[in-house]
């Protein structure tokens, strides 16, 4: 939960900070789109049944360390904000948390040959 | 509530159509319907102004947009009826419907997952394109967001049974639209 709170407000960070520290046009953009989608998978990958979407976060963040490199940020906060975030947001995304409830065998059940799901129906 | 216990999926601990589960998740829609509606309105010149308290002229720019008014009808209008169809696919259906009904719950699973898909692309578009905010879009994203994980064990449940009936002889296409005969061959 908190993990996934983390990250939530990671992406949050990167929404806001551009406008704080008047960025350059192109690392603003960054921002605004990185941190929307980093706030949608953390958000949605609060509930046990999404918890993996917590792992789509994994290539955004790799993107965020690249993005100052290949974008040309000339403003230094603006290239130690992204490239934190996006070592933090690789972190807290491996953090699986506590899954309490059973869900058949999850999503890769859907192509799996004998899922915790059909084990368990009795055949009637 | 006993009804809940009795339509649990194999393999699961919990019922992912229960009134608990699926009544949260409608409130939201509708909360989502009636902004949108409001935002449509303006849209629509039907009335003249709108609420924006913190970013100033921000939702006007963004409500008259460009990319807002790129379909015949105006986007937050699309967004109204987005949210209806969440909210009604939310309604339909028993406690057993991700057994009895799967296509009811693959609507739903599939209106609310893209609605909020839609609502990320047109947060991302307003400070990009356009340089401004507009609160009660962001509210909507919010909102759309807030919809996508507790909807989605329920799609799990049915795709796992429609999983279960092509297992099995019973005809995946009949089971799909919930005809009793077949629903029946299948746990």
């Amino acid at each position: 939960m908190w993990a996934r709170l983390i990250n939530t407000a990671l992406g949050l960070w990167l929404m806001v900070a551009p406008g704080i520290f008047q960025y350059s046009q192109a690392a603003s953009d960054n921002g605004h789109i990185a941190g929307p989608i980093i706030v949608t998978f953390s958000v949605v990958a609060i509930w046990e049944a999404t918890r993996v979407v917590r792992k789509w976060n994994y290539p955004v963040a790799i993107w965020l360390l690249a993005a100052p490199w290949v974008l040309g940020y000339e403003n230094t906060i603006a290239i130690v904000s992204d490239m934190g975030v996006g070592v933090l947001v690789i972190i807290f995304a491996s953090i699986k948390g506590r899954i309490e409830n059973n869900y058949g065998g999850g999503w890769s059940s859907l192509w799996k040959k004998n899922p915790e799901h059909i084990q368990k129906s009795d055949p009637n | 509530m006993t009804e809940g216990y009795k339509h649990i999926p194999p393999g699961w601990d919990y019922n992912p159509a229960t009134w608990s589960q699926r009544i949260p998740i409608v409130i939201l829609a509708m909360i989502g319907f009636f902004i949108a509606s409001y935002l449509a309105l303006y849209q629509l010149d039907i009335i003249s102004n709108v609420w924006e308290p913190f970013f100033g002229d921000g939702s006007v720019t963004i409500l008259n947009s460009k990319v807002s008014n790129v379909l015949p009808i105006p986007d937050a209008a699309l967004g109204a009826f987005g949210y209806l169809v969440d909210a009604v696919t939310g309604i339909i259906g028993g406690t057993g419907r991700w057994k009895k009904m799967p296509w009811i719950v693959i609507v739903f699973g599939l209106a609310v997952g893209p609605l909020g898909f839609v609502s990320v692309m047109l947060v991302v578009f307003q400070p990009v394109l356009f340089s401004a905010w507009c609160t009660l879009c962001l509210c909507s994203a919010v909102i759309s967001i807030a919809m996508i994980g507790p909807a989605m064990d329920e799609m799990l449940a049915s795709l796992q049974y429609i999983q279960r009936v092509r297992r099995s002889n019973a005809s995946t296409w009949k089971a799909f639209w919930g005809v009793q005969s077949e629903i029946e061959k299948v746990n």
